[in-house]
């Protein structure tokens, strides 16, 4: 068995022991591929996203945990280093900044940081930034907030 | 040969005690008046049925005019009238009634067992409680007064037994009550510390306090029996343990989760402290070599790191060793 797969599957085990430990992250894991896992993560409080309930995917590829997982939001967010159309995410723990002692449960502890840390000086959502740069942070916080009404909050009715 | 090495070691405390006593305030003073008022009582008593206990007498004196250098001529007076039987039949009378069963037995039962010690126990207890009134505040009055009552009553009752009875070595007993009663000095030194604190506190912790202090065996008392533990030993035990804890080496490797053995737990291949397995270590250095706790790469060269800690006249060999590795 290879490396990856069981780590893996000790973070699996790690996850179901500590469910009660990190209320915000809910982490399971795809019944049938062990490389494939979502996330549910709850935006930070005092936070345009806060209420909201995030989906993330991740693709493990096959060299973890040497090589870092691959993340995307599947839920819809307006934050300057999250691509609006695609999910993906510009975090540098994810690119050269991993490390392996970084865990998929740490690293959605790292997102939801992000989501209340946003960088708007290395934007993939070019609005966003612009916005925050140009310092209209009312402005940002209310388009923010009518996108986690939209997309991260379950349909009232 | 012990109780030399304890008065030589408490001697060195009793200048700290006057120290202290001048920094007391007024109140403290007049308590202090008092508190020689009594002692000269229960000294007298001695004086007036004790004739052959002179010499143990001026030994009390001298010890008492170091301890309270305001008082001496007052005291010697009144020692001297000799007409304090009334006086201390009262004193015995009052304290013994009240609550100090715990006290009373314990010293009955060292009386029994040898008499010099007994008398050195009654004395050591009388002087606890009088040094912490003196130091106390006054705000603990009403059960301090019975306290020191107390003692002194206990302290008068153990010179009877011994005057009824021959003393033969005056001077060993003084010895061993002199060191008695300045260890106990110390002691009280460090409750005092204590209550001074919060001297507005109830009393009755001091009180409580004081019991202990007259009840239990101090670890240089000839009583104290062989099977106590020893409280010093016993506290360096989990200090031990906690010191040993607190280097912690996770049980597994934090990248593959595997359990860590001996020699990965001896592995330590980064300055950070950063702990991995070897076959991790290996797959990194393949890939980037850099820490994962540090992310700074690791040392490439590794034996150029071991050779270059040790120093000195080894860089011949060191030199040796490197250019090997470079040849590689």
């Amino acid at each position: 068995m290879q490396a990856s797969r069981a780590r893996l599957f000790k973070e699996y085990k790690e996850v179901q022991r500590e469910k009660v430990a990190d209320p915000d992250i809910q982490l399971v894991c795809d019944d049938t591929n062990i490389f494939k896992w979502t996330a549910l993560i709850k935006g930070p409080s005092e936070t345009p996203y806060e209420g909201g309930v995030f989906q993330l995917a991740f693709a493990v590829p096959e060299p973890y945990p040497l090589q870092p997982p691959q993340v995307r939001f599947l839920t819809k967010i307006f934050h300057p280093n999250v691509h609006f159309k695609t999910g993906e995410i510009c975090l540098d723990i994810l690119k050269n900044a991993w490390s392996p002692a970084w865990t998929l449960q740490s690293v959605c502890r790292a997102i939801i940081a992000l989501m209340a840390h946003p960088e708007p000086d290395s934007p993939l959502n070019c609005d966003s930034g612009n916005l925050l740069r140009s310092g209209d942070v009312r402005g940002f916080n209310s388009m923010a907030r009518m996108y986690t009404r939209l997309a991260a909050m379950p349909k009232k009715g | 040969m012990i109780s030399d090495s304890i008065t030589n070691a408490s001697a060195t405390s009793a200048p700290r005690d006057s120290g202290k006593k001048k920094r007391n305030n007024k109140s403290a003073k007049m308590k202090q008046n008092k508190l020689g008022l009594r002692r000269e009582q229960w000294l007298s008593q001695v004086a007036v049925s004790n004739k052959e206990g002179k010499e143990e007498k001026s030994v009390n004196r001298s010890e008492k005019s170091d301890q309270r250098d305001n008082q001496p001529v007052v005291c010697r007076e009144e020692g001297n009238n000799g007409g304090n039987n009334l006086h201390h039949e009262s004193f015995m009378e009052s304290p013994s009634n009240s609550s100090v069963g715990g006290t009373d037995s314990s010293t009955n039962f060292s009386g029994r067992s040898s008499r010099s010690s007994s008398s050195s126990s009654g004395f050591c207890s009388g002087n606890v409680t009088e040094e912490e009134n003196v130091d106390d505040d006054d705000d603990d009055d009403g059960c301090v007064d019975d306290w020191e009552a107390v003692a002194d009553a206990l302290a008068a009752e153990e010179e009877i037994e011994k005057e009824s009875r021959l003393h033969e070595s005056v001077k060993e007993q003084e010895s061993v009550g002199q060191s008695a009663s300045n260890v106990c000095d110390s002691i009280s030194d460090a409750s005092d510390v204590v209550c001074v604190k919060d001297p507005e506190q109830d009393c009755l912790r001091v009180a409580s306090r004081k019991q202990e202090s007259n009840r239990a065996w101090r670890p240089d008392d000839d009583l104290r029996p062989q099977g106590l533990p020893n409280l010093a030993k016993q506290l360096s035990f989990p200090e031990l343990d906690k010191r040993f804890s607190s280097v912690a080496i996770p049980s597994s490797c934090p990248i593959c989760y595997e359990d860590l053995d001996l020699t990965d737990s001896n592995f330590l291949p980064c300055p950070c402290g950063f702990r991995l397995c070897l076959f991790c270590h290996k797959t990194i250095c393949d890939g980037d070599g850099r820490c994962p706790g540090c992310r700074k790469p690791y040392e490439r060269n590794a034996i150029k790191a071991e050779t270059s800690i040790q120093g000195g006249g080894l860089t011949i060999r060191l030199a040796r060793s490197s250019s090997m590795f470079c040849k590689f």
